[in-house]
């Protein structure tokens, strides 16, 4: 059964990638409209307003939603295994604050104007990583669970008290509004050209992820172990910080914050992994896709007067489900 | 020429001067009171911590290998060991096949014979009592077939049963061409099983010898601070504290 999870979760992710383009107020054939979208962009072929609405608008959003949740999946898992703790997730220790924070002061202070569209997921990446980075040093090589929570819990109320100081000081009303909403998190109104900078962030992240698998297999035995099987936890954990900050940084820079996938996610699928956490990457990013692509279409749905920010809506569903995850861990301990 | 020799090792502020040498075939129990420096030789000999002085086995130094290398060649049981996830028995022995990049069935299923786990190899360890898990975590550091092999309090909070048992792997597995170096407090198990003691207090070696030579009482007590009663004619030989 274990064989069979990839492709069936890749298998649902087709289904729901064709469910998100079929989904609108204009009911449309979505094949034609794609094959004409593809042909305008070999042949020059005259654009549809079909074509127009799934290629222009649908596409870019189903995209982001998929490489945004399976970032955010994949990261949480890593991060998880990395520190041991079931618990943690890219937004309760300060990684997501953090890249929120370089983001937010690139956006409006309009630093390194040298990189250009580049500069916004830059400045969420060095976000992200100083703050886990710091993280990993405020709660020590040998951390226990306890001290991890609390370290996050310290450098997220840090970075949040940042971006406070710098909503506070926004040049006006609207550059704070456009902030506001863009931290709620969404994928809605971005075009093709955010996943230009995603994509790639989250191939090379990704990849620096899953070449450390042996790694989080052999943290499940604890550091000293780890390092007594020749692993290098020091050396390897770094690049496990690093990929999970690429990921992270470029997807809360795209996207704003989409919350508690990182927790949620690798959480239902390790019973199905036997509990492997080097097993855990592949299932996570493609639940991770197909739960985020979901939430998206569920959005979609909702009046579209005041539009429900898709960060709002898994932060509902995940925050109740992180009390559960804290009831259960207390009731093992009693 | 003995398998491994310890040329002054030394860990800033925790051990001093350690010279040490083993050999194939026997079982070397370390023996000291608390803080003495058995943990810290022990790391220190895996390359955990920052460490001074030369290690060499089979005569090559241990500077001259890489870390996975090295972990083919000498393998370590911590004294305090859980798994973070339910992992299953048999994924957990598996696992002392990462520093050989291999998953060799063969060994894994003789190893779990050894340890008497092979009935629960598909359970998920924190479904099992302590001294299952203990035959586990062995289970897991023989799979690494290490030439060195480095226990620390194996049988601390374990029944007398699996005391025994524990011991028994261990032995056998020194006989088959290794060396096991065990940290142990139970200085009865100790006469009982080493073949060899080191004796350690205040992170230095105190003295390397045989059994009879080691565990005396005018040695024992100064070193433990409390009056040791010996007597290694006994079957099972006693070494209590009077």
């Amino acid at each position: 059964m274990e064989k069979l999870l990839n492709p069936a979760l890749l298998l649902l992710l087709l289904l729901v990638a064709l469910l998100s383009l079929t989904i609108g107020t204009l009911d449309l054939d979505v094949s034609s409209a794609l094959a004409n979208w593809f042909s305008n962009l070999l042949t020059g072929e005259v654009l549809t307003r079909e074509a127009l609405i799934v290629g222009e608008i649908r596409l870019p959003r189903t995209l982001l939603a998929l490489v945004v949740g399976a970032a955010m999946g994949m990261s949480g898992a890593a991060l998880q295994g990395l520190l041991r703790n079931p618990l943690v997730d890219p937004g309760l220790i300060g990684a997501s604050q953090g890249a929120a924070l370089g983001a937010a002061l690139v956006f409006y202070f309009n630093i390194f104007p040298g990189l250009g569209t580049l500069a916004t997921p830059i400045a969420g990446l060095v976000g992200a990583a100083l703050t886990l980075f710091i993280l990993m040093g405020l709660s020590g090589s040998m951390a226990r669970p306890a001290i991890i929570i609390m370290a996050g819990l310290a450098i997220s109320t840090l970075s949040s008290a940042l971006l406070a100081v710098v909503l506070n000081f926004a040049p006006n009303p609207y550059a704070m509004q456009e902030l506001v909403f863009w931290l709620l998190g969404s994928v809605s109104n971005r075009g093709l050209d955010n996943l230009a900078i995603l994509f790639p962030a989250f191939v090379i992240g990704s990849i620096m992820l899953l070449t450390q698998r042996k790694l989080l297999l052999g943290l499940s035995l604890g550091e000293q172990v780890a390092d007594s099987m020749g692993l290098e936890v020091t050396k390897r954990g770094r690049y496990i910080v690093l990929g999970t900050a690429l990921l992270v940084g470029s997807s809360v820079a795209v996207a704003g914050n989409i919350g508690f996938i990182g927790l949620i996610v690798p959480h239902l699928m390790r019973p199905l992994v036997r509990y492997r956490p080097d097993r855990l990457l592949l299932p996570s990013a493609l639940a991770g896709a197909v739960f985020v692509l979901l939430a998206d279409i569920l959005v979609r749905q909702l009046p579209p007067e005041r539009e429900l920010k898709l960060g709002v809506l898994t932060a509902l569903v995940g925050a109740p489900f992180f009390v559960w995850l804290v009831w259960k861990e207390r009731q093992r301990w009693l | 020429m003995a398998l491994m020799s310890i040329d002054s090792l030394a860990v800033q502020q925790r051990l001093f001067d350690a010279s040490l040498e083993i050999h194939e075939g026997e079982v070397l129990g370390l023996i000291g009171p608390n803080g003495a420096g058995k943990s810290t030789l022990l790391n220190a000999i895996t390359g955990l911590l920052p460490r001074s002085g030369r290690i060499s086995l089979d005569g090559q130094s241990l500077e001259q290998l890489g870390s996975l290398q090295r972990a083919r060649q000498i393998a370590l049981q911590p004294q305090f060991i859980e798994s973070v996830w339910a992992l299953s028995v048999h994924d957990i022995v598996s696992m002392g096949r990462l520093p050989w990049g291999d998953s060799d069935q063969s060994i894994i299923r003789q190893v779990m014979e050894q340890a008497n786990i092979t009935e629960f190899a598909a359970r998920h360890v924190d479904e099992l009592s302590g001294g299952e898990r203990a035959r586990v975590w062995l289970a897991r550091v023989l799979a690494n077939q290490p030439r060195v092999l480095l226990v620390d309090e194996p049988v601390a909070n374990l029944d007398i049963h699996y005391q025994q048992e524990v011991m028994q792997i261990l032995v056998d597995y020194a006989r088959a061409g290794h060396a096991v170096v065990i940290a142990i407090h139970d200085l009865s198990l100790a006469a009982r099983y080493c073949d060899r003691l080191c004796l350690m207090d205040n992170g230095r070696i105190v003295k390397t010898d045989t059994i009879g030579a080691v565990l005396s009482s005018e040695i024992l007590s100064p070193v433990f601070n409390v009056e040791v009663y010996v007597d290694l004619e006994n079957q099972p030989p006693v070494v209590l504290a009077q």
